[in-house]
């Protein structure tokens, strides 16, 4: 999970590397660093941001007002912005600098590029060095890398890149990226900073743990899959097809195949059937967070049970739906695997006229008969 | 190794007296696969399900002559389970646990590496070669012996596929859940020589997700061995909201790294055929290989 640009910078603080003087404003502007210039950054997870407005550059503070003003509870790349970042202009030349696992080599790959600023996917200046997990190495790897900068900041550079490898190491990251770094006579300072964490080792990564935590509202997808264990992550806030459903590549290409034939899907979820071991606690929360949006016109239950009991699942089903009384919408359920006979007569039984089948397309036509009807 | 498991490769699962080990081992016995014992920490317990329960890997492996191994360890103890199958010198090792710290597969890939063996997983149901046996959890209604070669990222949407195809009459070679992690065993790339000299697989069915490259890796090899067998593809994730994973630790979309629309531009490319849709590339692998069969 990409950690938002403010947090990544101030775990690259805690290890010495210099960011600019800024603020996280979500609310009302809090006096500004310095005299201005400023740059104001919507805190998303998503690259570029420049390019769709999430950056804006303010000489004034009533411009610094009216930027946040702006970007606050708008939408960036399907992101809602709850925060925005207002720090003090950095300058220097820019350069690209990352350090990142490399999953095909079990090592790490340091990327340098004398152009920074820029898409680094767009840029051919970009060049690369694998190297062992190891701090040492990564400034070894650099070290070739930077060797046609100028003395005045090449050494600064390295340590830089020393420091983000020890950064990944230790906090077990995939990713710590700047760009642009600037560079100038008096110094380095991280204009930027993409961090990808490892949601898996967060129970032994207490910093990280602490930085998801301290922002709820901002890591909400990642903080649902801490504190409930299985993964549910809001799609569409307008979405009219509430998904409850297993296994996470049948879950996209569920939403992919939905959306494709014009239908809005609110969420994606991997529930993790083979885990409810006999409560229906999940399925009532994920029903409690699909009728929590008033545009919803239907739940499509998909489970392909590959080693869980149907019959069981179809009573927990049963029963979480009979503690959800703000689900006002039909269910369509297609069950495919053990029991599927005995789960049909289980819901049939406790909901009348609800769709169950084992055919999806069967599925998905009714769904379609639903939303369109409810237009 | 995986082009030549069989009914008589001996296995053993390492944590076999936990609730899941003793149920799979089970239902693996049933399926046909040759388990010759189990590992776990507890003494009390003699035999599980019908098999002798060893102390470790290596006595495990000097009793029965086991070469691979399912680790039904949870994700934190994935890492240790594998050192141990390792010094015990097992071959293959399937873990399939969800949630190994990406950090821990690392060390796992490269002492697997240093080993000579071969790492399936993690986060996947496992492999199986139908009508011989299967090493995981892949439901047995979707397997049947047949011509397509099937690698996959996730598990459930591979079921789906499996299943859909096996219903059309058309069954697999060798089906093997690379898993959704980033880091991790073997990779898309790596079972391309496998299925092309496997004379049982006419076809490869990838079943990808967004995340990653390993969708283009496996396109740049496919090019460069030349094509021998025809690649269907399908990549679920077109939308997958960026900056978060869905589901599968390595199924996260960042800028233009790991999109759909990139990975679907490098497998075209490359000559594979990629599909948006489970009914489209059903339907495309039963014209071209139902009325094929001899």
């Amino acid at each position: 999970m990409l950690l938002i640009e403010a947090d990544g910078k101030m775990l690259f603080a805690e290890h010495g590397i210099e960011v600019p003087a800024g603020v996280v404003v979500t609310d009302r502007v809090p006096p500004l660093p310095g005299d201005g210039p400023w740059m104001v950054k919507a805190q998303v997870p998503v690259s570029g941001r420049g390019k769709a407005g999430g950056i804006v550059r303010c000489g004034t503070r009533a411009e610094v007002e009216a930027a946040v003003a702006g970007m606050l509870d708008g939408r960036l790349n399907g992101h809602r912005i709850d925060a925005c970042l207002v720090e003090a202009v950095a300058i220097g030349q820019e350069r690209y600098l990352s350090v990142m696992v490399d999953p095909a080599n079990y090592g790490l790959r340091v990327l340098y590029s004398a152009q920074g600023g820029v898409e680094i996917e767009q840029s051919s200046s970009a060049r690369g060095s694998l190297c062992p997990p190891h701090p040492g190495a990564v400034a070894e790897a650099l070290a070739e890398l930077v060797s046609d900068e100028p003395d005045l900041w090449r050494d600064q550079i390295a340590a830089i890149g020393k420091t983000l490898g020890g950064v990944l190491l230790t906090h077990e990251l995939a990713l710590a990226e700047v760009n642009p770094l600037f560079v100038s006579a008096s110094g380095c300072i991280a204009g930027d900073a993409k961090v990808v964490i490892d949601l898996n080792a967060i129970g032994r990564q207490p910093r990280i743990a602490a930085m998801v935590a301290a922002r709820p509202a901002l890591y909400v997808d990642a903080g649902r899959k801490i504190a409930e264990g299985f993964d549910y992550v809001e799609l569409d806030p307008q979405g009219e097809i509430g998904l409850v459903t297993t296994g996470a590549g049948l879950s996209m290409m569920l939403i992919d195949e939905l959306t494709a034939r014009g239908a809005r899907p609110l969420n994606f979820c991997d529930i993790r059937t083979g885990q409810m071991r006999g409560s229906p606690a999940r399925l009532i929360r994920v029903l409690e967070w699909i009728t929590a949006r008033a545009s919803l016109k239907a739940v499509l239950v998909n489970i392909f049970a590959g080693i869980t009991d149907l019959a069981e699942f179809a009573g927990l089903l049963a029963a979480a739906i009979q503690a959800s009384p703000a689900l006002k919408v039909p269910v369509v359920a297609r069950l495919v695997g053990r029991n599927a006979g005995e789960a049909k007569r289980i819901l049939g039984t406790a909901r009348p006229g609800m769709l169950v089948t084992e055919d999806l397309e069967e599925a998905l036509a009714r769904i379609d008969a639903i939303v369109g009807a409810a237009s | 190794m995986i082009g030549a498991l069989s009914r008589t490769t001996p296995v053993i699962v390492q944590g076999i007296t936990g609730r899941m080990g003793r149920s799979h081992a089970a239902l693996m016995r049933s399926y046909g696969t040759n388990i010759v014992g189990g590992t776990s920490t507890r003494n009390d317990i003699a035999e599980a399900a019908g098999v002798p329960v060893f102390a470790s890997c290596n006595e495990a492996v000097l009793a029965t002559g086991a070469v691979a191994s399912v680790a039904m360890a949870p994700p934190e103890e994935t890492w240790v389970a594998v050192q141990e199958a390792l010094a015990a010198g097992i071959k293959l090792i399937v873990t399939v646990a969800e949630g190994v710290p990406v950090h821990d597969a690392m060390r796992i890939g490269r002492a697997v590496r240093r080993a000579g063996a071969t790492w399936v997983g993690a986060s996947t149901p496992g492999l199986a070669v139908p009508g011989e046996c299967k090493l995981g959890f892949l439901p047995d209604v979707c397997l049947k012996p047949g011509p397509i070669g099937i690698m996959s990222k996730s598990g459930t949407l591979s079921y789906e596929v499996g299943y859909r195809l096996a219903r059309e009459g058309l069954g697999q070679s060798i089906w093997v859940g690379v898993g959704g992690d980033s880091v991790k065993g073997v990779r898309f790339a790596d079972m391309l020589p496998v299925f092309f000299n496997d004379p049982r697989t006419k076809g490869i069915v990838l079943v990808g997700e967004v995340g990653g490259t390993e969708e283009e890796e496996c396109a740049e090899v496919y090019v460069r061995l030349g094509r021998r067998k025809p690649l269907f593809a399908l990549v679920a994730g077109r939308e997958a909201k960026e900056g978060i994973a869905m589901g599968h630790a390595g199924a996260l979309v960042h800028g233009e790294s790991g999109t759909l629309a990139a990975k679907t531009r490098r497998l075209t490319e490359a000559g594979a055929t990629v599909f948006s849709s489970i009914e489209s590339l059903v339907g495309h692998c039963v014209r071209q290989f139902r009325f094929d069969r001899r």
